[in-house]
């Protein structure tokens, strides 16, 4: 492998210290910027991980299907690699939804789960990419099951409207979307509140971009150990 | 046009012919239903909860259950004999051989719901007779959807080394829309509500139908491809 490849392999180190910069900002203006809301206390400052955290959930989904579309197209390894690293990081932000969520629940709400719209759309779609990740596990290297995943990975992202119009008629008590109102972008909040928001979000997506450079690379390298260890294998 | 709608019918008289000749699959998949059900009366006390907001639940749940086995054997008994083999040497477009099986467990499905109804009438004492045309529209609309992405992952498992494992893992939260939707309708429907008052989950369940059909059609070409 020659070196120019190797360099554009790796993450970057100014992508790196962006986000480190972006989340110290971001972790500052949760703690200190940020004004303790008045009638939620200080377990309201929880929501700049939660908003954020399902924010990326979906986002990462969404580079699921899109990668999925691609590779079905052109049958190139890379961008079922770029599917799998996404997936694997959706899993990790959904999850972290779903326990913040709780956490915020409990003393606002009195209890910690409500089988409210959001609440289990959620769950289903962690569910849904829960089995993608098997199916991956589950089947052996190679195109079948980059095809097999893909077609998960778009069936799965088609379904999430239907399931949240079905859940969402089902029973629903989740607060409206404060931040994205009818009336426009951050009509529902203070504008401290808001910035810290937005500076939180900033720095979860650029968060999710430099797991993504990480996880990529990991995955050439195993590529690249399994193309060495056959070479070695037929050579003998 | 001819020629495909021969191709699909000449599949699945294939699949009735086996399942006329084994009888397997059609009493096993009604059996279980009836155990399902029996297994949620056992669990609910039924003087306590009405027959009528559970019992779609308990239809239902029975419902596809029982047709994930369907699902299951459908696909694994074309590997079997390398019958999927044979069918994929065959000059035919992949889209038929989907729609070929897709219509296959769509009629098992059919078939074991018209001899699970009257028992889920005698069960829940609950009198379908009177809305009996509605009741099989959204029972047709359910199963159609459940089929219809039932059989893509189901080809799609068939080759995996724990098919029966994953095929619900995979399946069951996608189906979501299809559970909420058909429970909610047939409980409607039971308290004497008409079709025209529940049009957004007709619609829903229908763009669920139509949506995955689709896709079926548009990704079978990848996974039925060795």
């Amino acid at each position: 492998m020659s070196d120019a490849s190797q360099k554009s392999d790796s993450p970057g180190y100014g992508l790196m210290g962006l986000t480190a910069a972006t989340v110290l900002v971001a972790l500052g203006a949760i703690f200190i910027y940020v004004p303790t809301e008045r009638t939620e206390g200080v377990v309201q400052r929880i929501m700049y991980f939660h908003v954020p955290s399902a924010w990326i959930a979906f986002f990462a989904f969404f580079v699921v299907f899109l990668c999925s579309i691609l590779f079905l197209w052109k049958k190139e390894r890379e961008w079922d690699i770029y599917a799998h690293a996404s997936a694997e990081i959706g899993i990790v932000f959904c999850s972290l939804v779903l326990i913040t969520g709780p956490l915020w629940a409990k003393p606002i709400w009195g209890v910690w789960w409500v089988w409210d719209a959001r609440l289990t759309s959620t769950l289903v779609l962690w569910l849904i990419y829960v089995a993608y990740l098997m199916l991956r596990a589950q089947s052996e290297a190679g195109s079948i099951r980059a095809k097999y995943a893909a077609v998960i990975g778009i069936v799965g992202f088609l379904d999430i409207p239907l399931i949240h119009f079905s859940v969402l008629w089902w029973r629903t008590f989740h607060p409206d979307p404060k931040f994205i109102t009818t009336q426009g972008i951050g009509t529902g909040n203070e504008t401290s509140m808001n910035i810290t928001l937005i500076v939180a979000l900033g720095a979860f997506t650029l968060l999710y971009f430099l797991l993504m450079g990480l996880r990529v690379r990991l995955e050439r390298m195993k590529d690249e150990i399994d193309r060495i260890k056959k070479e070695r294998l037929y050579s003998h | 046009m001819n020629a495909y709608l021969s191709q699909v019918k000449a599949i699945v008289w294939k699949d009735f012919v086996t399942e006329f000749k084994t009888r397997e699959l059609f009493s096993s998949m009604f059996v279980f239903a009836i155990l399902v059900m029996l297994i949620f009366i056992f669990s609910i006390n039924l003087s306590v909860v009405g027959a009528n907001q559970v019992g779609p639940g308990i239809l239902w749940v029975a419902i596809l259950f029982a047709g994930t086995l369907g699902l299951n054997r459908s696909f694994t008994l074309e590997k079997e004999n390398g019958c999927l083999q044979g069918l994929m040497l065959a000059p035919v477009d992949r889209s038929a051989i989907y729609f070929g099986k897709m219509l296959s467990n769509l009629s098992f499905l059919l078939i074991m719901e018209t001899f699970l109804l009257p028992v889920f009438m005698i069960f829940f004492n609950v009198d379908i007779g009177s809305h009996l045309g509605p009741l099989l529209i959204v029972v047709f609309m359910g199963t159609l959807g459940f089929s219809a992405l039932g059989t893509l992952l189901s080809s799609l498992s068939s080759n995996l080394k724990t098919r029966e494992i994953m095929l619900p893992i995979l399946l069951y939260p996608l189906i979501v829309p299809i559970a909420i939707g058909s429970v909610r309708m047939t409980g409607q429907i039971l308290d004497g509500k008409s079709l025209a008052d529940m049009m957004n989950w007709v619609g829903l369940i229908l763009c669920f139908d139509i949506i995955f059909i689709s896709v079926s059609i548009m990704t079978i070409d990848h996974i039925l491809e060795e």
